[in-house]
């Protein structure tokens, strides 16, 4: 149980932060919705709801009235703001609560801490000081220890270059942050880190320097390429012509100021903006380049006050510069070059920036967090008790949004409330907990919805409720109300191993309609005018199985007899495959080869069974289970021999029955034969899977020692990155009853290992010298020829690139049945 | 939920490569180019595939113009224009939404960065 407060906080006046202590480390909290660091320091009051942060700075400027900002600077002031939405007004204090609370919320550890570090700028005196801790208070902490931002940032600065000796030595701190310009004289003094002097601007800071980039360099471009009558004025009013694009601009502003910082040029293209035209209606160029040295110009002005009041703070104190250890930099607007530069310049000494300037602070105060100890005593607080939470909501709809009501039976005084979106879509804000709530929530079409209620007590500590996560699946069903019974998948060819592979489409227990694109590859080149065709299948069963395992739903098949031209081998087909509500599914072919499209429906009721197909599928089953049974007698697994042998015979029984139908079969045969076989097909599957299971388990260990030892030896950062990967998730596949999620893996580690091989002068020089061998068997004596004297060249002088395309060519020319292309094993025609 | 879903969930957008998000910003922009100013070639065919390259990946985006705002949408970051607070709708796109998962069942990534105005006032 750790007894040092570690958790320190930046409460800002633009922005503020929360970050924890731990041993030796400090992370840094992030926002669970939208995952950012900083908070905005920003509280909006809108319809009864309590926003905070992002979601209320939206409402900043346009609802000034009802959202507050800034109120670090009113702090031990009698100044309040009036909230014209709640009719009442809010105090500084109570603002700078909610901020704290919020920031609690940000912590994941799930600790309840009560000892807190909050900073506070050098400039604060007892009374802003106090009014601090009285928001820590009201936000329920018990012990609020403040600490200066300049000390905060020398520490951040300290515990990160270690080796520094900072006894005896003074330096500034410069922070230049989003809203605010600060600069502080900070010295040892008996050990201690004490800010002597301070000096600071509150309407300075990076904001500005957006703002100035449209004003001083964008309108004015924009008026060279278009007509214009009044381009700022329109842009900066609220009903101007131009507001919007004023709106457009400033975040595309901030991104090229933030891209000067590393680039000397960058651009603002607005090519993406519909309706760029100027007064007359004619379109303007898109584009606007800004460089370094013009940005420079703009924020010249500001930035030479802030090197003023660093010449103040040492002209009334008596230093020189060079009585300055170093300029230490915070605040994010000290990412612009030019501002270091600048800073350096005019005072001759090195500037520090080997902080993050935008958390400096807050790893500071949590840096000292961790030297300080807890003062409150763990009282047993009473457990408070779980209110009753009766909520009434629909779980499946077909609406945009969804009405959940709920009653609180319990205690509600002075509680609120908060549902938020599993996936940080939707955030209700805070809300004072009644009897009786309702809220409408928004529904991601044709989605799963997961939505959280919190409840939470005067201070922001959460209360417990009964009520787990709120689920609605939105989406169209059935006129039956069924979802998909199990997964959809496409059946392609495995060339490697010579069978099917099946390609997930659509999930089980899936929503309707739905739809699944797919893009594969033609394996074996279909002739014009033949008999060969290529099959697009799709069947219904777990994709994780087998195609004959799996019921049948549809083929469409595209045979040459179809095709305008012949469709060659590796041309590309666009597949799309459309469920409808009542499970009718449509599937369409692009031949990107002829430019056909085809297009075929399959309903539920009427399953497609094509008795040739089926005689193939038989015959292959056979072979399978032939080979399981010769393996397992082989093995001295007698009883699984025993089972595989009567399984045997039922296929071979099928043989016949299936030989005794005709193509255009119309009785109920065809389907029972179709049934039996996968039938038959599960049985091998459950049979064999153990030793499917052991046997890949068995070659998982051997892939991974294999690709080890060629990874450690010559793997780049990628592969090792690749293979460390795969080694840390080893638990989660080695363990699972899956031999296909292992295989995958194993494949994996193949490839990489692969990878490495064909970068590897004598890999390639073996299988060259094992070529040259079999020469003799190559189709076109003269070019073998001609490549292997051309080998023996790039052997000579090892020439990996030039080994390994003579090495493919080869390869081209060794008679078919080596290659190992299996055109004549394709069963579906596409990979 | 698929395991890299469970893996982002838990620790945010740090898994996902800045490099990635740089590209569906980039695709997003060439498709909206596209769009406006026109595609003889049909380079939208080309778009569409990189985007069913990514979505089997589990990562996609959203362009939600034209979408109804509320304040307790925080899929977005919003900034307004015009005058009015209520009844908003999204009237420009500068940069879409990015989810991470399959499209039943996925998380923000990135929040769309958007101008917003009200319905009764402006561009339809």
């Amino acid at each position: 149980m750790p007894s040092t407060i570690n958790f320190g906080i930046d409460l800002g006046t633009s922005n503020s932060l929360i970050a924890k202590y731990s041993n030796g480390t400090v992370e840094v909290f992030k926002n669970p919705n939208g995952f950012k660091e900083t908070l905005p320091s920003v509280v909006g009051f809108r319809n009864d709801r309590i926003l905070i942060g992002d979601q209320a700075r939206t409402y900043l400027q346009r609802d000034p009235k009802s959202v507050a900002s800034r109120f670090k600077r009113k702090m031990g002031t009698t100044e309040t703001f009036k909230i014209k939405a709640i009719a009442a007004s809010k105090t500084p204090v109570e603002l700078s609560a909610l901020i704290l609370k919020e920031l609690k919320s940000f912590v994941h550890t799930g600790e309840n801490f009560e000892d807190v570090v909050i900073t506070i700028p050098a400039s604060f005196d007892t009374v802003q000081s106090n009014a601090t801790k009285e928001a820590g208070a009201l936000a329920g902490f018990k012990n609020v220890i403040l600490l200066q931002e300049p000390i905060a940032a020398s520490l951040a600065f300290a515990n990160k270059d270690k080796g520094a000796d900072l006894k005896n030595s003074q330096w500034l701190v410069y922070d230049l942050g989003g809203g605010t310009f600060d600069v502080a004289l900070v010295r040892i003094i008996e050990g201690e880190l004490t800010v002597i002097d301070h000096e600071g601007d509150n309407f300075l800071g990076g904001s500005d320097f957006d703002a100035a980039i449209i004003e001083k360099l964008l309108v004015p471009e924009l008026q060279k390429r278009g007509r214009f009558a009044d381009l700022l004025a329109q842009m900066h009013s609220d009903s101007g012509k131009y507001n919007k694009l004023w709106h457009t601009l400033l975040p595309l502003a901030e991104a090229a100021k933030v891209e000067l910082s590393t680039k000397t040029s960058a651009e603002i293209d607005l090519g993406t903006v519909s309706d760029l035209k100027d007064d007359d209606g004619n379109s303007i160029d898109s584009i606007i380049t800004l460089s370094r040295s013009e940005f420079e110009q703009v924020i010249r002005d500001p930035v030479e006050t802030t090197i003023d009041r660093m010449k103040r703070i040492l002209t009334r104190n008596a230093i020189e510069p060079r009585d300055l250890k170093f300029i230490l930099v915070v605040g994010g607007s000290t990412f612009i070059p030019y501002v270091r530069k600048r800073v350096e310049e005019l005072m001759g000494i090195p500037v520090n920036a080997g902080i993050d300037p935008t958390n400096a602070i807050c790893i500071g105060a949590a840096y000292y967090a961790g030297t300080k100890l807890k003062q409150v005593i763990r009282t047993t607080s009473p457990v408070a008790s779980k209110l009753i939470v009766r909520a009434s909501f629909s779980k499946v709809s077909q609406d945009s949004e969804e009405t959940f009501t709920a009653k609180i039976e319990g205690d509600v005084t002075d509680l609120s409330y908060r549902i938020t979106s599993g996936d940080g879509s939707f955030d209700s804000g805070l809300k004072t907990l009644a009897s009786r709530i309702v809220e409408d929530l928004p529904l991601r079409q044709a989605a799963f919805n997961e939505f959280h209620l919190k409840v939470f007590d005067k201070q922001g500590s959460p209360v417990p409720i009964d009520l787990g996560p709120i689920q609605i699946a939105q989406g169209k069903y059935s006129v039956v109300g069924q979802m998909l019974p199990d997964d959809l998948s496409l059946v392609k060819d495995d060339l490697v191993a010579k069978d099917t592979r099946l390609e997930l489409l659509f999930r089980k227990n899936g929503v309707l309609p739905a739809e699944a694109k797919k893009v594969v590859e033609v394996s074996k080149t279909i002739v014009l005018g033949s008999d060969d065709s290529i099959r697009i299948m799709v069947v219904e069963g777990p994709a994780t199985r087998h195609s004959s395992t799996n019921k049948p739903i549809g083929v469409l098949s595209i045979s040459g007899k179809q095709i305008s031209k012949d469709l060659f081998k590796g041309t590309e087909i666009d597949l799309t495959f459309d469920m409808s509500e009542s499970r009718d599914l449509t599937v369409s072919a692009f031949l990107n080869g002829t430019g056909q499209q085809f297009s075929q429906v399959f309903t539920p009721k009427q399953r497609e069974v094509s008795p040739q197909l089926l005689a193939s599928e038989i015959l292959h089953l056979e072979e399978k289970v032939q080979a399981e049974f010769d393996d397992a007698t082989a093995t001295g697994d007698e009883r699984t021999a025993a089972e595989l042998g009567k399984v045997l015979n039922g296929v071979q029984d099928l043989i016949g029955m299936a030989a005794d139908l005709s193509q255009d079969d119309v009785t109920d045969k065809k389907y029972q034969l179709e049934d039996r076989k996968r039938k038959l097909a599960q049985d091998v599957h459950e049979l064999t899977s153990g030793k499917r299971l052991s046997m890949v388990r068995v070659a998982y260990e051997e892939a991974k020692r294999e690709t080890a030892d060629l990874v450690m030896k010559s793997g780049n950062d990628r592969e090792k990155h690749q293979f460390a990967e795969i080694v840390s998730r080893e638990k989660s596949f080695v363990n699972s009853n899956s031999p296909d999620k292992i295989q995958i893996v194993v494949d994996e580690l193949f490839r990489i290992g692969f990878g490495i091989l064909m970068r590897t002068p004598d890999f390639l020089k073996n299988i060259f010298a094992s070529l040259v061998d079999r020469r003799a068997s190559m189709n076109d004596e003269v070019l073998a020829s001609q490549l292997i004297d051309s080998g023996k060249r790039a052997v000579a002088s090892d020439d990996v690139e030039a080994l390994r395309t003579i090495n493919g060519r080869l390869i081209n020319l060794l008679p078919a049945a080596d290659q190992a292309s299996d055109e004549m094993r394709a069963f579906t025609g596409i990979i | 939920m698929s395991d890299r879903l469970g893996l982002l969930a838990m620790s945010g957008k740090s898994l996902i490569p800045k490099y990635l998000l740089q590209l569906l910003n980039n695709l997003f922009e060439i498709e909206r180019k596209l769009i406006i100013q026109g595609d003889p070639a049909n380079a939208l065919r080309n778009v569409g595939r990189i985007k069913e390259a990514l979505e089997q990946e589990g990562l996609f985006y959203e362009d939600p113009m034209g979408q109804d705002f509320a304040e307790t949408r925080t899929d977005v970051e919003a900034s307004i224009t015009g005058s009015s607070t209520d009844n908003l709708k999204i009237v420009e796109v500068i940069k879409p939404i990015i989810r991470a998962g399959v499209p039943s069942n996925s998380l923000v990534i990135q929040k769309g960065i958007v101008v917003v105005q009200t319905k009764s006032e402006g561009a339809i």
